[in-house]
């Protein structure tokens, strides 16, 4: 699903935040990324989400080669990889519907269609009742689990989760985490970025610790060991 | 492709109605910069009409015999008429001079009275030249110089070529410093309209990031802001049609007072150039929103 190849990644500055990383994730896994700020979970993100190229190696989604991808391929990139973030990245205007909505309507599916598929993305994260209101009128939770719905109405194979947690408290963000692994379970590959330990050794699935921009762990059902 | 324009059309005119105080600023700014601009051509307009009949007052003479016969002076006229530097050639007899004499004279009855003693017209007749272009007279009066008629008696070119050029000298600063006070002006106005445009779409970057995260397509981020951006251009421009008419009309009573006798209408010259004016004003403005549009858009979009 998705292959680095000894990926390298400098800043202008001349920081390496990414140091010669490989990774395999296969299809329908659950991975966390671990580490602490600064050791290049989040330019992994951008990496896999083609914000960001590398300075060296090879970087495969599927059996598409996103190495060099360009600027007008991005979106179609991201309509194949959905993704959630610490801050939600919600559209404080729009409805909860409609921010879910948005997301197909900006790629051009039918109305029909939207119809057809929010309802039920929105039944999925719980959100019937609320869908009308604005973001500022719902709590983090419920506006984090409008993202995931959002990163789910493209069906998408990869599920990135960069932080999900970090805005939300604790019966918020095991209820996020419980969503999450609904979705792995439905077959979607999802990579959760955190550091937070409880979340990760609760889970009991892969977990990759990175530490200077290198992979210093890498354990199947492991746990928090920084 | 038509599903995407109407939601193109759809996302513009919601975020115009949810944002109306950025709309409203941003339209506010437009229409400033608008009415500065209309007035700046008002000006121009005006001045040149103010130059335009000084230029009318300048005329040229030639006196004519008293005993030349009607024949004879509209033989000479019909000459006149059809040399290339004239506009138009005026006959006034001996009575319409006397008419003309007396009335400029009505309040001066010593003058009256002593032609009332002479007890004939003193006056000669004249034909009254008036030049197709101020430019034109220098060398009109070379050619009415060498002409040759036994019936001009005398020749008027009195000062004329001092006052003209420097009419024309005036002329041409008022239409030098006019251009360069509209054309630093607009540029201002463009630059106002540029930044406020800008500062519009910082305003949108997060929406922006959200559209490029969820995959919408380079094209679909950056036309709602264009289409926003047309949708300002086409409100302020009708803003400023329906508060410049009025001001129009409204000065045009005291223009016509200022003006009397000549035919300086400001009001019929903006309605006679209605599309022209607005319709290029329209071009200008959407053309520098959307360049500002697209430039804000590019550089917010880079996620």
């Amino acid at each position: 699903m998705i292959k680095l190849f000894n990926i390298s990644k400098s800043y202008i500055n001349g920081i390496k935040v990414l140091d010669d990383v490989s990774l395999h994730i296969r299809p329908g896994e659950f991975v966390s990324i671990v580490g602490q700020s600064g050791t290049g979970k989040t330019t992994l993100v951008k990496v896999l989400i083609g914000e960001e190229k590398v300075d060296e190696g090879k970087v495969m989604i599927g059996d598409w080669d996103i190495t060099n991808i360009r600027r007008n391929e991005v979106p179609y990139l991201r309509r194949q990889i959905g993704v959630i973030f610490q801050d939600f990245k919600l559209l404080p205007r729009k409805t909860l519907k409609e921010n879910v909505s948005f997301a197909l309507e900006v790629c051009g599916r039918s109305q029909n269609k939207i119809n057809k598929i929010v309802p039920s993305v929105m039944k999925i994260v719980g959100l019937e009742e609320e869908q009308n209101r604005y973001p500022g009128e719902v709590s983090g939770g419920e506006q984090q689990r409008t993202a995931i719905a959002r990163a789910l109405v493209h069906q998408p194979k990869i599920l990135l989760a960069d932080e999900p947690t970090g805005n939300l408290d604790t019966i918020n963000a095991e209820e996020i985490i419980d969503l999450l692994l609904r979705i792995n379970n439905f077959g979607t590959t999802v990579i959760l970025v955190t550091h937070n330990r409880e979340v990760v050794n609760r889970l009991k699935k892969r977990v990759i610790t990175m530490e200077h921009g290198r992979i210093v762990s890498d354990r199947e059902h492991g746990k928090y060991l920084l | 492709m038509l599903l995407s324009l109407i939601r193109i059309i759809k996302f513009s005119l919601q975020d115009v109605v949810r944002n109306v105080w950025l709309s409203v600023i941003t339209v506010t700014i437009l229409c400033l910069a608008l009415f500065s601009i209309n007035t700046l051509i008002v000006a121009k307009i005006i001045s040149q009409g103010a130059v335009d009949v000084v230029k009318d007052k300048v005329d040229i003479s030639l006196y004519l015999k008293t005993d030349a016969t009607e024949d004879q002076i509209m033989a000479l006229r019909s000459d006149l008429t059809n040399m290339d530097q004239i506009k138009n050639v005026m006959y006034v007899s001996k009575k319409k001079a006397l008419d003309f004499f007396r009335l400029k004279n009505k309040n001066n009855p010593e003058i009256l009275q002593s032609l009332h003693e002479l007890g004939t017209n003193p006056l000669s007749p004249s034909l009254v030249i008036t030049p197709k272009k101020t430019e034109y007279i220098p060398d009109l009066i070379q050619k009415l110089k060498s002409l040759e008629n036994d019936i001009i008696e005398s020749r008027d070119f009195t000062d004329n070529t001092t006052i003209l050029n420097k009419i024309n000298l005036i002329t041409r600063r008022i239409n030098q410093i006019g251009m360069l006070i509209i054309a630093v002006f607009i540029a201002i106005s463009l630059l106002v309209v540029y930044n406020s445009v800008r500062m519009a779409v910082y305003t949108h970057r997060k929406e922006i990031a959200i559209m490029r995260l969820v995959g919408a397509s380079n094209y679909f981020t950056f036309m709602p802001f264009v289409f926003s951006s047309l949708i300002y251009t086409l409100a302020s421009i009708l803003i400023i049609i329906s508060l410049f008419y009025p001001f129009l009309s409204l000065i045009q009573p005291y223009l016509e007072t200022f003006f009397m006798g000549y035919n300086i209408n400001i009001l019929s010259y903006y309605l006679d150039n209605f599309v022209k004016m607005f319709g290029l004003q329209f071009a200008i403005v959407a053309f520098i929103n959307i360049i500002a549009s697209l430039l804000a858009v590019k550089k917010y979009s880079e996620v």
